[in-house]
């Protein structure tokens, strides 16, 4: 029986229960094998299965057909079709143990026969065979027929509205096309718990208790918001406009009442942030903890069936290998927004704070986890402050799905590669590529064989290939257009026109078999049938992808209604991702079906192709055939090359770059298509995968900076270089002013070593990863860790935090280690420490410039050294910074000379300055009069992003960019306030 | 209430006619004869806008909760009055489906809004694009924040155009997103729908308060003819007040042609016996700030710039304070023959918080050794002969302006007196010191005049006392509301009658008709 879970278009849930839906699985039959073998194989498996099978009575093999079929792999002659067995077995988990049987070794006694063969499709899960022999694609359309189906209405076994049987042969299932093409009404749940950590630890299920769950629960495709705003205290708390508070008093009756409202609001959907490694494992602990787990971990759908948590790993070349708690939660699907946006989006940081600052366009107040339980142990009003945030975290995850429209496209993409939703997030690339084949495999009497895994099993990386090539860039500084001529969908088009596939490959063995014009021969060596001889399945798959694609965009166009247009872009993107992910499918070395004769074909035509296109550019463009210049080829990588046409004009330059993928593409097999894109104008080539440009799609206006591969978004780097790298572009590309780039640089050296740098814009920042003791050398944010351990347990970052910390002058040693001079840098505020500048210069700075004023000026080290390198500030030691300071006794000297003032002077200028006290008054005054205007504007910021006038603000995100600003300034404030009191207040003046 | 026409413009034409004429010099006959300048009782009241001792170390959340509280029960007072029978609730309270009054304070949301945050993102040409003249668009909106929670308020009419009538003067009117600022404490009257926001039927403000004592002598309930001119406007007796501002020393605009007619006609020295006679009658000049124009020059203090002027030079500084010496002789001159009050504005020597401090006596070697020499707080309030004046420089007004859509500079200042509030923008947008225990701007008394310095043009209004019905004049509160204009743009100063309230504009025009 397979449940099938689902909503109807009225919103209720609806489980229907398939039956009749039997497990198989294919093996190649020899010729002699007559009627009484595969009787004699049945029974031989029954034998042997029987160990396997948990329900009593009833064969295993249920029957054994007779069937004509073809090998996936490789060209099988023109009459492929051979006799293969399906083996029917009566439950799912038979089928491992009956492949593990012929795979293995099998003795037939009764026939003497011994078996030992590949399977066919007995690697494939149930649920994706019932999908594809049923033409089931996830999120589609499901209709029961009048009369072929019958309701339950009472004695459910699901807690589903409606629950219906049905035999797997009698529902029609709807490709997601016309009125099909719509999403239903899923109730989509987002969750956030808050736990209350003991000081400096992070919380552990066994021990710190739930102390907050907050749940909202909204119906996707309805715009007015969450139907539901639910949050559960532990413990007295304020009511909450717009939301339901329920308090309870003991955490087993809130665990318990969480429960009942997961399975009363029946969602189709959990979503939330971080749930899958955090909130959900958490809750299934913790009731275990509690000792009420049987009671409590009913999440699933069925009645009854308890909800299991196992271990388990994820592993996959586009994303690669960690460990995760896998939670079946029956008939719902697990959403983490989290893993989604990990995988669809490179991002500097992907807490939820920058997150939602980066797409949703504002900022989140962070609680520090130590602050939690101060809120805690507060008293109900606290509590509630606790309880809001906790529902901003539910309500964000919520927002996020909407704004980035995941609903619709990992619907649509469950549509268009025939996989249940819930795959797309658990499983990798490989399982979507498989399903298709599958599907098409089916529709041509293709089988498709168990192949063994090698891999990383066997040690090392598997067998390389080569990759993509790079043409060799000529670095320098264009100040000329320069065109970009792309190839389209480079790997797809590749294999649809060079007909590559598994069932086109010629083994180097069998090239006799086929007459050398069938056959081409790529550039790395491997042979190929031509498709006019066998079209392969993979080009096929590609070619209905690619023209889906484009029928999903052209519908796009004419579409004007906004839930129709998200659901066909859903689908555009999901067509070209699953048509990239094919190549990627047989090079996966550890996949289902790795094939590298394939791949590596793929690449090196690609290469051949970047060659070519090359030369044929090269060539044709030149003064001798009528045209301005020689143009030149500056740079190529992977599907793109850049052409230096030498003309001065952008659109003269669009004209010669559309007219050359035109005449490129013509000398390239069908559909392999040159395009003309964009044009960089000016363009700065620094080196390979190093690029940056002003990006030209029409001939008005540019569009945008674009930039690859420069130190603009990693978050390695202190914001100082990002700033600066991109500042730097500004000036170059768009105001095309070097002499001012030169200056910028020159005057924020200049202000670093002066000491003028906001402290924020030099916070570094790593993750730690592991405990510091685990470590084997010394790296500086695990010392620093460690040393923040010491000085306070409960604020100290621990595993899995992100630990910021500046470079200071450490101690008296000259040569001290990179580690030990990492600092917090909220320490270094405190205590005045000073920043060590030249480290920042020599190690994030120089690199970065010089690698941008290379091309640009002859001598790019004079930025690095020069007048406004001499002028050195440093702050003034406090005693906390060890050393000598610890034994110097504090005089007020002069505020402008600094030359001690005689003790017990109240006076803040010495003799010699007097005159001048105006000035050095207003001087001081100017600082007071900045610092209080930012301070202002800081406090301010954070009171709005916080959402409240009336309290204080709690935030610690060490994320936010103000955050070390904001106490910076309220130091700096404070000692310039210091300062300016010096002069005499008017306070002990009359008038 | 009502308002009253300007009486200005007429009779400062006439007045300059007659300066054209007098510049010329002076032949001799009635020159000996002496006046003496007329005095008044002053005591200073900047008292709660002093800090000695600033500290930095808290947050903003303590003065919005001081405010709340202290204007609280005055709003409990208010709403039984103006919608009896209507149950006053805190937020948390409010139930579903019924009419209920809440009293809170207000934020405004405003996506134009400029925040620190958006240094740190990438579009930085939006913000060029904007300028600052206003933040206002039509999807701003409001929410109501009371010591518990806070709620979306929403129009009872669903957003309506911005603009439309302007207050009717404290009492209830409808929600009007665009005349509200952030900051203010009011109350809304409206039904909370469920599961949904506010939905207002009305709201109300504080209110005037109550005068700190009547005025001396009764306010007239018609101002005197307008076409009369200044001296013939008042009684022999009358004395005045002289409020100026905006003389930007040093800036480009700065007009020191103006400047000196108008220190002369002060200092009695300009002019025939008719108008040596009225300046003989003022009593007192207030500088509401503006005396300096930019220093930029300055600026190499402040951190984070990397400004691509060179950094390293101290020497440019000493030409920087030049103006401040001029300043300082200036006020030397007038504090020689008069009093002078003198507050800190926006780009003066003083720190830009409010309430701005006194400029520091070390900036005025000479002006400060004049004992009639005043170096007073913004805002800045004092009283004299009975009648008590607070003045702003300005900034509180030009930061409302900038966050509401009311044009009219007399409309933001008579929404904040009804409202009980000088700066209710601070610090949401205004930077002002974190207050913790109290909150300065808020009006416990409303003041006979209240100014406000650097304005585009003079304007004036009286609001209350001789009411509609003109019965008995003393029933409630009444403020002259006076913009007083930047002298380096209009050359106005403006006299304050301190009998009657009177407003009039005196303008100094240089130019030599070339």
């Amino acid at each position: 029986v397979i449940r099938m879970y689902g909503v109807n278009a009225a919103g209720n849930s609806v489980c229907a229960f398939v039956h009749g839906f039997e497990p198989y699985f294919y093996i190649e039959a020899s010729p002699s094998w007559d009627r009484d073998v595969r009787q004699a194989i049945g029974e031989q498996l029954n034998v042997r299965l029987r160990l396997f099978s948990k329900t009593k009575g009833g064969p295993a093999v249920i029957r054994i057909e007779l069937c004509q079929k073809a090998s996936i792999w490789n060209y099988q002659g023109p009459d492929a079709k051979r006799s293969f067995l399906k083996i029917v077995v009566s439950v799912p988990n038979l089928v491992a143990p009956a492949r593990g049987l012929f795979e293995g070794g099998l003795h037939i006694k009764s026939v003497g026969e011994y078996i030992k063969c590949t399977t066919f499709e007995s690697n494939v899960l149930y649920t994706l065979r019932f999908m594809v022999d049923t033409k089931v694609v996830g999120g589609n359309w499901i209709e029961l027929p009048a009369g072929t189906y019958f309701l339950q209405r009472n004695q459910q076994l699901t807690h589903c509205q409606i629950e219906a049987h049905v035999h797997y042969t009698k529902f029609v299932s709807h490709p997601p096309e016309g009125e099909y093409s719509s999403v239903a009404p899923l109730r989509i749940m987002s969750i956030d718990i808050e736990c209350c950590g003991r000081k400096g630890c992070f919380p552990e299920a066994k021990i710190d208790p739930v102390i907050q769950i907050a749940s909202m629960v909204s119906v996707s495709g309805r715009t007015e918001g969450p139907v539901v705003k639910n949050v559960m205290t532990l413990g007295s708390c304020a009511p909450i406009v717009g939301a339901e508070v329920m308090s309870f008093d003991d955490e087993k009756d809130m665990l318990l009442r969480w429960r009942d409202l997961l399975i009363e609001s029946d969602p189709d959907i959990i979503i939330g942030y971080n749930i899958l490694n955090f909130d959900l494992p958490y809750l299934y602990e913790r009731a275990d903890a509690l000792k009420i787990g049987a009671k409590f971990q009913v999440w699933g759908r069925v009645r009854g069936s308890h909800t299991r948590m196992r271990d388990s790993q994820f592993s996959s070349k586009a994303y690669g290998t960690h460990e995760y708690k896998d939670i079946t939660i029956e008939g719902r699907v697990q959403f983490d927004l989290l893993t989604a946006i990990q995988r669809d989006h490179k991002l500097s940081s992907y807490s939820l704070n920058s997150v939602s600052a980066h797409f949703l366009g504002e900022q989140k107040e962070d609680v520090h986890h130590s602050a939690i339980a101060d809120l805690q142990a507060g008293n109900e009003e606290t509590r509630r402050r606790l309880a809001v945030y906790c529902l901003k975290d539910a309500y964000l995850p919520q927002r996020l799905l909407d704004k980035l429209m995941y609903t619709y496209n990992y619907i649509e993409m469950a549509r268009v590669t025939g996989v249940p939703l819930s795959y797309l997030l658990t499983r990798g690339q490989s399982i979507k590529v498989f399903s298709q084949l599958l599907r098409k495999a089916q529709v041509k009497d293709f089988v498709i064989p168990n192949i063994k895994v090698t891999g990383p099993a066997n040690g090392g990386d598997g067998v390389g290939y080569e990759g993509a090539t790079v043409l060799e860039p000529k670095i320098g500084f264009y100040e000329r257009p320069v065109a970009t001529l792309d190839f389209a969908s480079l790997y797809p088009s590749i294999m649809m026109a060079h007909n590559l596939c598994y069932t086109t490959l010629v083994p180097n063995d069998r090239l006799a078999t086929v007459p050398v014009e069938d056959r081409a021969q790529s550039p790395c060596g491997d042979w190929f049938v031509r498709g006019t001889r066998q079209r392969g399945l993979l080009p096929e798959i590609l070619e209905e992808l690619l023209a889906a694609r484009k029928r999903a965009k052209n519908d796009l166009k004419a579409e004007t209604d906004p839930f129709k247009r998200a659901v066909l872009d859903g689908r555009q993107l999901a067509l070209k991702v699953s048509a990239n992910s094919v190549y990627g499918f047989t090079g996966a070395t550890v996949g289902k079906m790795p094939c590298l004769a394939i791949s590596a074909s793929v690449t090196s035509y690609g290469r051949e192709m970047i060659m070519k296109t090359r030369a044929l550019v090269q060539e044709h463009y030149t003064r001798a055939n009528g045209y301005e210049t020689d143009c030149e080829v500056i740079y190529g990588d992977t599907d793109s090359v850049m052409v230096n046409f030498k003309v001065s004009d952008v659109t003269r330059a669009m004209e010669l770059g559309r007219e050359a993928a035109g005449f490129v593409s013509k000398a390239f097999p069908p559909p392999v298509k040159l395009e003309f894109e964009k044009v960089y104008f000016p363009y700065l080539l620094m080196n390979k995968k190093r690029y940056a440009g002003l990006l030209w799609t029409r001939p008005e206006k540019h569009d945008k900076m674009d930039s690859k591969g420069i130190e603009t978004v990693r978050r390695d780097n202190c914001l100082l270089v990002r700033n600066v790298v991109t500042t730097c572009l500004e000036r170059i590309l768009i105001d095309k002013d070097i002499a001012a780039a030169k200056a910028y640089v020159k005057g924020v050296i200049a202000d670093l070593l002066m000491n003028k740098i906001d402290l924020s814009l030099l916070v570094i920042s790593k993750g730690l990863t592991k405990d510091g003791d685990e470590y084997d050398t010394k790296i500086a944010h695990v010392e620093l860790a460690k040393k923040m351990r010491k000085r306070d347990a409960a604020t100290a970052p621990a595993v899995g935090d992100r630990v910021p910390y500046v470079i200071i002058k450490a101690g008296a040693a000259k040569g001290a280690k990179a580690w030990e001079k990492a600092e917090d840098p909220i320490y270094a505020l405190e205590h005045s420490l000073p920043i060590d500048c030249q480290h920042y210069l020599e190690h994030h700075l120089s690199q970065p410039l010089l690698r941008i004023f290379e091309p640009v000026m002859g001598n790019p080290k004079e930025l690095l050294c020069g007048d406004h390198t001499r002028c050195i500030a440093v702050s003034t030691p406090s005693s906390a910074s060890g050393g000598i300071m610890r034994f110097a006794k504090v005089t007020l000297s002069c505020l402008a000379c600094k030359a001690p003032l005689p003790s017990g002077s109240k006076d803040s200028l010495c003799s010699h300055c007097k005159p001048q006290e105006s000035e050095i008054y207003s001087r001081t005054l100017e600082t007071v009069s900045e610092l209080e205007g930012q301070y202002g504007a800081l406090w301010t910021a954070c009171q709005r992003c916080q959402g409240s006038l009336h309290m204080d603000v709690l935030c610690t995100s060490r994320d936010c960019p103000i955050f070390y600003r904001r106490k910076k300034v309220q130091k700096d404030l404070n000692e310039a306030m210091a300062q300016l009191e010096r002069f005499g207040t008017d306070g002990d003046l009359d008038w | 209430m009502q308002m009253m026409d300007l009486e200005g413009p007429q009779s400062s034409q006439g007045l300059t006619a007659r300066y054209d004429e007098l510049l010329a010099p002076v032949t001799s006959k009635d020159n000996d004869t002496s006046f003496n300048r007329a005095s008044a009782t002053y005591s200073n009241l900047d008292d709660r806008f002093r800090a000695a001792k600033r500290s930095y170390e808290r947050q903003y959340a303590q003065l919005y909760f001081s405010r709340l509280m202290l204007l609280k029960e005055v709003m409990l007072a208010r709403v039984q009055q103006l919608w009896p029978g209507v149950p006053v609730c805190t937020i948390l309270e409010v139930p579903e489906s019924k009419e209920v009054a809440v009293i809170g304070t207000v934020y405004k949301n405003m996506k134009l809004k400029p925040s620190i945050l958006d240094e740190y993102s990438k579009d930085r040409g939006l913000k060029a694009a904007l300028g600052a003249a206003n933040f206002c668009s039509g999807d701003d909106s409001l929410v109501l924040e009371d010591e518990g929670a806070r709620m979306v308020l929403r129009d009872v009419a669903g957003p309506g155009p911005a603009g439309g009538s302007t207050t009717s003067g404290g009492g209830s009117e409808p929600l009007n997103v665009q005349e509200i600022v952030t900051g203010l404490v009011l109350a809304v009257r409206g039904v909370h729908e469920p599961g949904g926001d506010f939905i207002v039927n009305a709201v109300c403000f504080p209110g005037m308060a109550p005068n700190p004592h009547p005025l001396p002598a009764p306010v007239p309930h018609r101002a005197a003819a307008a076409t009369a001119a200044v001296v013939a406007a008042g009684a022999p007796g009358d004395k005045y007040v002289a409020l100026a501002s905006g003389f930007c020393l040093g800036s480009s605009k700065a007009d020191m042609l103006k400047t000196q007619l108008a220190l002369d006609f002060l200092t009695g020295n300009l002019g025939s016996p008719v108008e040596q006679q009225l300046s003989a009658q003022i009593v007192r000049l207030v500088v509401a700030g503006g005396c300096i124009g930019q220093l930029e020059a300055l600026a190499g203090g402040g951190g984070g710039g990397s400004g691509s002027s060179n950094p390293y030079n101290r020497q440019a500084q000493g030409v920087a304070l030049q103006p401040v010496r001029d300043l300082d002789l200036l006020l030397a001159e007038l504090s020689a023959g008069m009093s002078v009050d003198v507050m800190p504005g926006a780009e003066d020597p003083a720190n830009v918080a409010l309430p701005q401090q006194p400029m520091h006596r070390c900036l005025f070697p000479a002006a400060g050794m004049q004992g009639s020499f005043v170096r007073a707080t913004n805002p800045h309030e004092f009283e004299s002969d009975g009648v008590r004046l607070l003045g702003c420089s300005g900034q509180n007004v030009d930061d409302m302006a900038k966050y509401c859509g009311i044009r009219d500079r007399l409309d933001i200042m008579q929404r904040s007196v009804e409202s009980r509030h000088i700066a209710p923008t601070a610090p949401d947008t205004l930077t002002c010191y974190p207050f913790h225990d109290k909150d300065p701007f808020i009006l416990e008394t409303t003041p006979h005049v209240y100014f406000v310095g650097n304005q585009p043009e003079f304007a004036t209004r009286l609001l209350g006392g001789g009411s509609a019905a003109g019965a008995a004049a003393a029933a409630g509160p009444v403020v002259r509301l006076v913009t007083v204009p930047s002298f380096v743009r209009t050359g106005t100063i403006v006299l304050i009658n301190l009998r009657t309230l009177a407003c009039h504009p005196l303008r100094f025009d240089g130019t030599l008709g070339l």
